[in-house]
């Protein structure tokens, strides 16, 4: 991980405000953002294995976030990417444990801003590319 | 009976007379001796009316003194077999021949009429009002149960047996609780009612919503319905307890269906609140040093608003969680501080609007305690927002943390209006909120029912103390980390935080 190497994250989410959100918060914070729109262009995106951290929206239009974990898995394409799942969805339990062993972390989108959002993946990964805007980590 | 006391009389009366009519010959022959021992002569005639005279006055004086020392038997018993539903054909006894102990025996009589026509209504009543209230509730579409002091089942009705799918004779003589395994959804359920009843009550009558009763094949599946409850101690016929049920299964279902729809419906705020809250974040990051003063107030009024609706929202979907027996709760170890320290930064813009100040007063030492920091901050901030809005302006609000046995015991003080007495009972129900309350100050009146639940969920205590005009004081208890050690399930080693809202492997959760 270089230095002067700008994290990629592949932001994978239908609601256009959110992503604008998120994209915003975290070029300013140094990574390297590309959005899409669906779940099959998630998945061509993701097989491509350029990106190091993956936000997830299970809810997205084409096929959904369980079935691109799946679809992934049966690739059997080791990705370097953390994925984190984003969702407004409580999971049922049988859900959660297929999450858990599928992806790396699970985040209520209402429950954090986009601030928080981005002091998360500092943790998950730091980032020495960029001047950090993250508020204080919570 | 009366004949078998005649026929003794008369018995007694041969058996006396013939003693007299013995003594009367013993003495005849007496006076035949006599004047052979001092030498004078009686005729045998004179000997003969001499016996006869004492056999007569003899034999009167036996039968008078036995027919009155038989009276008073005689009459008791009279008395007694009239009042005998089986001898109903005797007549009473005549009373005005009574000549010796009159007093005394009409009395005695009186008495046995009192016991017979009391006794009568308890045998008539029992047998009448066990049939009526058979017709009764037969009628009526309730089950009816009703269950003695000792809890044993007494009765049932036939809405009873098709309710429970039991047969009378399986029912009654059984312990009530074993057949009817009750769940409520108050604190005071009818177990401890009827314990409460049987100490401190003669008469009293209760109402329950929304009690279950799971099926005895299958208990996912329940039955839902009010109670009601009538206790009558020492109830002459053995009812101390008569419970009615009214079915509510399906408006009940039907509620539960439209609190998921509610719960849908807000679910769908979020995303807009949360998109709200995203950009109200760009703004301050963006535009706040090129604002004036005033816009920088309209900007933290936004803020401040956006953040109160997603507080709405959180309790609504958490309210429909409990409901639902959905909320769960993953406790981690936790440093409290941090997340009273969280919840005081993030109550403080709401509560600079009235310059009112929050203070914390935590003790140094605190220990971890095990808490669902996202469910407990929620705590905390409903507790602060309530203080917020009934505190005066200028005025400060103390949140203390202490450490209290194996438990973490936090108050959230303020100095502002005080509840009164008379709503203290009501103060945790869901939407209530007090009467002054609904025109001055806003809520969904679910923020202390959430707090309840969910520090209870914690296997905590919730409560408060308040004056009018002094000011109110909520308090909490949660376990210490150390304190719920048997509990801590194998697995959740430490790679894993668990939290209601989100995880993420590696690291501890975000917040709150």
């Amino acid at each position: 991980m270089g230095e002067d190497r700008k994290l990629k994250i592949l932001c994978i989410e239908d609601e256009h405000f959110i992503s604008e959100l998120y994209s915003r918060a975290l070029e300013k914070a140094g990574y390297e953002v590309k959005v899409v729109l669906d779940g099959e262009e998630g998945l061509a995106a993701a097989l491509t294995d350029e990106f190091d951290i993956i936000l997830l929206d299970l809810m997205v239009p084409g096929i959904t976030g369980f079935e691109l974990l799946d679809r992934l898995k049966e690739s059997g394409k080791k990705l370097k990417a953390r994925i984190i799942i984003t969702t407004n969805l409580q999971q049922a339990d049988e859900d959660r444990a297929k999450l858990e062993d599928q992806a790396d972390g699970y985040i209520i989108k209402a429950e954090i801003t986009p601030h928080e959002l981005v002091a998360l993946l500092q943790n998950v990964i730091p980032n020495h590319a960029g001047p950090s805007a993250a508020g204080p980590a919570l | 009976m009366l004949e078998d006391l005649d026929k003794l009389r008369r018995q007694q009366i041969i058996r006396i007379c013939m003693l007299v009519v013995l003594d009367s010959l013993l003495a005849g022959v007496f006076i035949w001796l006599w004047p052979k021992i001092i030498g004078e002569q009686h005729t045998t005639l004179v000997i003969a009316l001499d016996c006869l005279t004492i056999a007569i006055i003899g034999a009167i004086t036996t039968v008078f003194t036995i027919k009155m020392m038989f009276r008073p038997a005689r009459v008791l018993t009279q008395a007694i077999l009239h009042v005998a539903s089986e001898h109903s054909n005797i007549p009473a006894p005549d009373l005005t021949k009574i000549h010796i102990g009159k007093k005394a025996l009409t009395e005695l009589v009186g008495k046995i009429y009192d016991m017979a026509s009391s006794s009568n209504t308890l045998k008539g009543a029992d047998a009448t009002s066990i049939q009526q209230l058979r017709d009764l509730s037969d009628k009526l579409p309730m089950p009816v149960i009703i269950f003695d002091s000792q809890d044993n089942i007494v009765f049932v009705d036939q809405m009873a047996e098709d309710y429970v799918g039991l047969h009378a004779s399986q029912m009654v003589g059984a312990v009530f609780w074993d057949i009817f395994k009750l769940s409520f959804s108050s604190d005071l359920t009818l177990d401890a009612w009827v314990k409460e009843c049987r100490t401190n009550k003669a008469v009293d009558h209760a109402m329950w919503q929304r009690v279950r009763l799971p099926d005895s094949k299958n208990p996912a599946v329940f039955k839902q319905f009010d109670l009601a409850a009538y206790f009558n101690k020492d109830n002459p016929f053995g009812n101390e307890v008569i419970v009615s049920l009214f079915d509510r299964t399906d408006s009940y279902a039907r509620d539960d269906l439209d609190l998921s729809f509610v719960a849908l419906a807000v679910h769908e705020l979020r995303t807009p609140i949360t998109i709200m809250r995203g950009y109200i974040e760009v703004f301050e990051d963006e535009l706040m040093d090129k604002l004036d003063d005033d816009h920088k107030r309209f900007m933290r009024n936004l803020k401040v608003s956006a953040e109160s609706l997603g507080g709405f929202i959180n309790n609504i979907l958490n309210v429909a969680r409990i409901e639902n027996n959905q909320l769960e709760l993953h406790l981690t170890e936790t440093t409290w501080p941090e997340v009273v320290n969280q919840a005081i930064v993030d109550m403080n813009l709401k509560a600079a609007i009235t310059n009112v100040h929050i203070e914390a007063k935590l003790a140094l030492d605190l220990p971890h305690v095990g808490v669902d920091r996202v469910s407990i901050y929620e705590v905390l901030t409903n507790l602060l927002d309530n203080a917020i809005k009934y505190s005066p302006a200028g005025s400060v609000i103390t949140v203390s943390s202490a450490v209290n046995d194996t438990f973490v015991e936090t108050t959230v003080t303020d100095t502002g209006i005080g509840i009164p007495d008379s709503l203290m009972p009501h103060l945790f129900d869901k939407f209530y909120r007090s009467h002054r309350s609904r025109s001055q100050v806003g809520g969904t009146g679910l923020g202390l029912y959430l707090c309840k639940k969910i520090v209870k969920a914690h296997d905590g205590e919730l409560w408060v103390k308040s004056k009018e005009n002094q000011g109110s004081t909520f308090g909490f208890k949660i376990h210490t980390w150390d304190s719920l050690a048997a509990e801590r399930k194998e697995g959740d080693n430490g790679n894993i935080s668990r939290g209601a809202h989100g995880w993420i492997k590696n690291h501890s959760l975000y917040r709150g």
